[in-house]
């Protein structure tokens, strides 16, 4: 027992000296926190220097005035911090935050202004596009490269778009110092689409809108590529198509896994021939073949081609042997590359494409490239650390620790500072200053939104996200800002007359009582639709957003040279008139019509509640058995709830039922319309939606800023929109008088056709005559009219009523201040570069030291 | 005593082996994460999984993570949440942090909770074990997050004497690095307190009502004296192993704790590894907990072997 109690003893004794070595030692890996003090040091040092070189480069040409002497910081929150920021290989959001501080495009976005002009606008009213890691703008070279370079394979027929040269910064190096040439960029090219390293990033330049020739070809090469057709498989075998090559996505569309094999044990693959016949599954519940999911699912005309762009997969051979050699990037002068594309890009497309950048430095790259265990997946640590990572942006990281914390500061070899380039004019002031005040950036993992809350009180963060529960104390605040999305909600009302009159005669349904059918009138949904004000509806139940009319909401760009909003156009405004009725001769402009549309107009869906009930009556919905002039049934509109109704849902119904009675009081419909909660349909709710079992509910569409035509196909594709099932956009004809080469044509096709054609798709009208109004088809203000008209035949369908416009409202620090005001939908407020201080770091703490129990008072 | 130990070892072995076996089998027949819709990019995942070798039988997938980890040390690469980077150098990075912190919390809540447990038990039915024992289970009753928001806003909010959040760096045990704990250390440590107070002092009343108490007072000891010399003794036969549990423990973490301070310890690490699927870190920690777990019961059953000789492990007799 003795000896037992020495060894237990000793062996406690071991175990607390290998936790304290194992701490101890943990606890000196420089790895996990990776302050360099020489990087501070140096930082400091150099950044008089580069001060001086600043305004003597720049008081050359302009004056820029120096801002206060001091430190800024911005100190930011994120809820998870990026682990890997390599452009090559990085996925989310999250890994994408350190890339703005980082890195430069070879073109990027500034504000216009007085030194930067965009001929039209007012200043900090558009923007323009600058060349950065670019010396100069791209030049076209597509005809001397399609005559001198067959294997790029330009059409014949092209003679501009395919290829270009691009003089590059020769001023931009990495932090280190070392220079950035054109081998940087063909030796990052090469890596980025190395077939061996299957880097995640590879497919933003072989597929989408930009291209590299042949890239696809070296990337993919010895391997059979499964790409998505992205149409459907009629509008596939159209163009030209063969069945034969098509193939389904049995995993993600049919669930298959390993138990899904075939008569000889072979498991099904992931992507499965539609002529193949084969059964796979057999001994499970759902066996399928290839040719049976296409013939009942994807082919034409089958119950999910809809669906087809997301399931059908087109098979390409890629040949192995292919040389980077081929690839259409080029190193044509120590600072000039050539690209080439497999498809033409041009104007605003090609720069707005080029304004991300995919160098990785060579050195650095490798040296953290290794293979995966004995697989054949290669894995990079490549911008994971700060010993990873070399900036070219305007500031360098200088300190990571992981899921806690990461600090950037000033890169004094960024060119930027010394080019007087980046300089902008105060519109407050009218001086001129340098971009990038800040002179660090500290960004820390804060998961809690009530410690952010009680860290920027205490001036411990810039900016906080207001929650539901703070709009109404900061929503009037002077730090107070909206930042607009694209997203529009609106409700959407069932008009599935038959669904409604098969739930009707339900057995339990009293129609002595309830009335359903009555909504299914579109003159009861044209009083809806100026029952509620919308600005009202906001402040009350969604503070952090704004009224929305239409359904395409007002950040939507038609015109990105420009940043003209479809919103702002004549036919758009035209458009809402009709919607909202409202008599555009009663007012001294357009705009003014447009500016008295709130959505409320209690007079006319008192009219138009009249003229439902009337009509009501006549088809036998409701009855007036006592001939008071009153509805005898109540109508029942079922709020969809995807979960259980909380307080918010609840308030939202009630204030739903809350504003409609006031409007219906000396109607027919006078306390005879109420709004209940549904039971919590989950996932389903869109389903219930869509087939009429549930009457209405708050949704929101939204698509790319940049394209706001794009967004027509969800309101008329019958497998897209909340109202296929009654509203056949396919049988709906519109016609429009339009400028057809030179003389104005009528035309007429259905609202889907006119999508289509919208859209890129060639379209025949009700002549037969085939019509394709895509991007660089016709003119712009043709396609806005086809657009408006889409929007306003949409509207009037009183299927959609447009609600608010969603946003997020957030206070920003008192120790800075945004130098535009004005949201704009690609710079948004010009973020780090166009912030300015009131108070440098040290003054910022005295003053917040200075308030009473130092707490800022917002 | 020592065959017993080493019976118990060779079984912890064989029950690892179990376990990591089934959970490597069970984690990999998961259906895959689904491809996104749409994205482009799913066409390189489905590459790179087919390289990683998530397309072989489990059991070759089994047999080559082994080989991995006994010949190289190699726990793989993160495929999720840190992309291309090996999880083991993740998770030793990352322990410290915790394991800082919980043993802080521990330092401080051992002694305090054994005290207040001795003083309620010495003072039984008195007001002051009636009011030891009412905060006891309030504090037990009440998650340790309240504590960590009422902390924050109080201490670190309204009074300014501490920061929000844990400091950043590795100099833990830097006086600065101290101070920015103590938020977590002390939001941790009420749960323990409570824990060893009721402990203490449930055992130690007992204790106290036996017989050779009442032998030891008649022969002569006063009641410290028979307390620490007799009860005391007794009763460490339940609280010691505690201890040695809770300081295994320290590397467990807490996902709450953590997230609200902001440390970079390993709380959320096995949930993100589960919720995102992350194979490799799936594994390594889960190897890891396990370990922890049998190697907490093996020397908590042998201490009470020690800690009291009337404890045979073991014995036939």
């Amino acid at each position: 027992m003795k000896n037992s109690k020495r060894i237990f003893s000793v062996l406690i004794a071991f175990i607390m000296v290998l936790s304290v070595v194992l701490l101890a030692s943990c606890n000196g890996k420089q790895g996990t926190e990776t302050t360099s003090s020489g990087t501070t040091e140096t930082t400091a040092g150099t950044k008089d220097t580069t001060d001086a070189e600043t305004t003597e480069a720049v008081t050359t040409s302009i004056e820029v005035t120096p801002f206060p002497a001091g430190t800024y910081t911005y100190k930011d929150a994120v809820g998870t911090l990026a682990t890997n920021w390599n452009p090559h290989t990085y996925q989310t959001n999250d890994d994408a935050y350190p890339a703005g501080f980082l890195r430069v495009g070879l073109y990027d976005f500034i504000f216009n202004d007085e030194l930067h002009p965009v001929e039209g606008k007012d200043p900090y009213a558009g923007y323009k596009i600058i060349p950065e890691m670019a010396a100069s703008f791209p030049v076209d070279v597509t005809e001397q490269v399609k005559a001198s370079n067959p294997e790029y394979n330009i059409p014949a027929e092209a003679t501009s778009g395919y290829a270009y040269t691009i003089d590059l910064n020769p001023n931009a190096v990495w932090e280190n110092g070392e220079k950035i040439n054109a081998d940087t960029y063909v030796y990052s090219m090469k890596r980025l689409l190395d077939p061996e390293l299957l880097n995640y990033r590879a497919q933003d330049y072989i597929i989408g809108s930009l291209q590299i020739a042949n890239g696809a070809e070296y990337y993919y090469q010895g391997t059979t590529a499964y790409m998505p057709i992205g149409v459907t498989t009629s509008e596939y075998l159209a163009a030209g198509g063969k069945v034969e090559d098509l193939y389904i996505d049995v995993v993600n569309f049919w669930g298959v896994d390993d138990s899904y094999v075939d008569a000889n044990g072979n498991v099904s693959p992931q992507y499965v021939s539609v002529t193949d016949e084969t059964v796979y599954g057999e001994s499970v519940d759902d066996a399928f073949s290839g040719a049976d999911l296409y013939d009942v699912y994807f082919g034409p005309g089958a119950a999910y081609e809809a669906y087809s762009p997301d399931y059908v997969y087109y098979a390409v051979v890629y040949p192995a042997g292919v040389s980077f050699d081929v690839v259409g990037i080029k190193k044509t002068g120590e600072y000039q590359i050539m690209l080439v594309f497999a498809k033409s890009l041009a104007g605003f497309n090609l720069l707005y494409n080029l304004s991300s950048n995919w160098i990785v430095n060579q050195t650095l790259y490798e040296a953290n490239l290794s293979k995966v265990g004995d697989t054949d997946a290669w894995a990079s640590t490549y911008n994971t650390s700060v010993e990873t990572t070399l900036s070219y942006g305007p500031y360098k990281l200088v300190s990571y620790q992981k899921d806690k914390s990461m600090r950037f500061e000033k890169n004094d070899k960024w060119y930027g500072y010394t080019d007087g380039q980046h300089v902008y004019v105060d519109p407050t002031d009218g001086k001129t200053y340098e971009f990038y005040q800040t002179t660090a950036i500290d960004c820390q993992v804060v998961s809690e939104t009530g410690t952010r809350k009680l860290m920027f009180l205490k001036g411990e963060l810039m900016t906080y996200g207001l929650q539901s529960d703070d709009v109404a104390e900061y929503r009037n605040s002077e730090y107070c800002y909206v930042s607009p999305s694209e997203t529009i909600f609106f409700f959407i009302f069932n008009g599935y007359e038959e669904q409604l009159a098969k739930r009707e005669a339900n057995e339990g349904f009293d129609t002595t009582k309830y009335d359903l059918q009555t909504m299914a009138l579109k003159s009861f949904r044209k009083a809806i639709a100026v029952t509620y004000d919308k600005e009202a509806l906001c402040q009350a139940l969604f503070p952090d957003c704004s009224p929305g009319f239409g359904i395409i909401g007002d950040m939507y760009i038609y015109d990105p040279d420009t940043g003209a909003k479809y919103r702002d156009t004549d036919v758009a405004k035209q458009a809402l008139c009709e919607f909202y009725s409202v008599d555009v001769s009663k007012f001294d402009s357009l705009d003014d019509a447009v500016d008295s549309i709130t959505g409320y107009d209690p007079v006319t869906a008192k009219k138009y509640f009249n003229e439902a009930f009337t009509e009501a009556l006549e088809k036998g919905y409701i009855t007036d058995t006592d001939k008071d002039g009153k509805s005898d049934q109540t109508l029942r509109i079922e709020y969809c709830c995807s979960s259980e109704v909380n307080e918010r849902m609840q308030q939202r119904i009630d204030l739903l039922n809350e504003k409609v009675n006031e409007v219906a009081a000396g109607t027919p419909f006078e306390g005879k319309i109420e709004y209940y909660p549904s039971a919590p349909y989950g996932t389903d709710w869109s389903t219930k939606i869509r087939q009429g079992l549930s009457d209405v509910v708050l949704g929101g569409w939204s698509g790319s800023a940049l394209d706001p035509f794009g967004l027509t196909d969800l309101y008329v594709n019958p497998e897209r929109s909340y109202d296929g099932a009654w509203f056949e956009a396919g049988k709906v004809n519109v016609t429009m008088t339009l400028p057809i080469d030179g003389k104005d044509t009528e035309i007429t096709m259905n609202l889907k056709a006119w999508s289509d054609a919208l859209n890129g798709t060639a379209s025949k009208d009700s002549k037969g005559d085939t019509y394709n109004f895509g991007e660089g088809q016709v003119d712009i203000q043709v396609r806005l009219a086809i657009l408006a008209k889409i929007e306003a035949t949409v509207l009037q369908t009183y299927d959609y009523i447009p609600c608010i416009q969603d946003g997020s409202l957030f206070l920003l620090t008192q120790q800075a201040y945004y130098v535009i005001e004005e949201y704009n939908p690609i710079l948004g407020r010009g973020g780090i570069a166009y912030l300015k201080y009131n108070y440098n770091d040290e003054d910022w703490a005295a003053y917040v030291a200075s308030q009473a129990d130092g707490k800022l008072s917002y | 005593m020592l065959k017993y130990t080493l019976q118990r070892i060779v079984l912890m072995f064989f029950t690892l082996f179990i376990i990591t076996l089934m959970c490597f089998v069970l984690v990999r027949m998961l259906p895959p994460v689904e491809l996104p819709i749409e994205d482009p990019h799913a066409v390189v995942i489905a590459q790179r999984r087919e390289a990683m070798g998530y397309n072989k039988p489990y059991l070759v997938q089994f047999g080559i993570f082994l080989k991995d980890v006994f010949t190289r040390f190699d726990w793989g690469i993160s495929d999720k949440l840190y992309f291309g980077q090996p999880v083991a150098d993740i998770f030793l990075e990352k322990l410290p942090a915790t394991c800082i912190v919980n043993f802080y919390s521990i330092i401080l809540s051992i002694p305090i909770g054994i005290m207040l447990g001795i003083f309620a038990a010495l003072k039984k039915n008195t007001w002051i074990d009636h009011a030891i024992s009412t905060l006891t289970m309030i504090v037990i009753s009440v998650p340790s997050f309240v504590y960590a928001f009422l902390i924050q806003y109080f201490l670190s909010f309204k009074l300014g004497w501490f920061p929000f959040l844990m400091k950043a760096g590795t100099d833990y045990f830097s006086p600065e690095m101290f101070v920015s704990m103590l938020p977590a250390v002390l939001s941790l440590s009420f749960g323990v307190i409570a824990g060893f107070t009721r402990t203490t002092r449930a055992e130690l009343t007992e204790v106290l009502t036996s017989e050779f108490m009442l032998l030891a007072r008649t022969k002569g000891l006063t009641r410290g004296q028979a307390t620490v010399r007799h009860a005391l003794k007794n009763c460490m036969v339940v609280v010691v192993p505690a201890i040695f549990g809770e300081f295994i423990g320290i590397m467990g973490g807490s996902l709450i704790i953590e997230k609200i301070f902001s440390v970079p310890g390993v709380g959320s690490l096995y949930i993100n590894s589960i919720n995102g699927r992350d194979y490799a870190m799936f594994m390594l920690l889960t190897v890891f907990y396990t370990v922890i777990g049998l190697l907490a019961s093996i020397i908590v059953d042998i201490s009470y072997g020690f800690i009291d000789p009337r404890i045979r492990m073991g014995s036939k007799k």
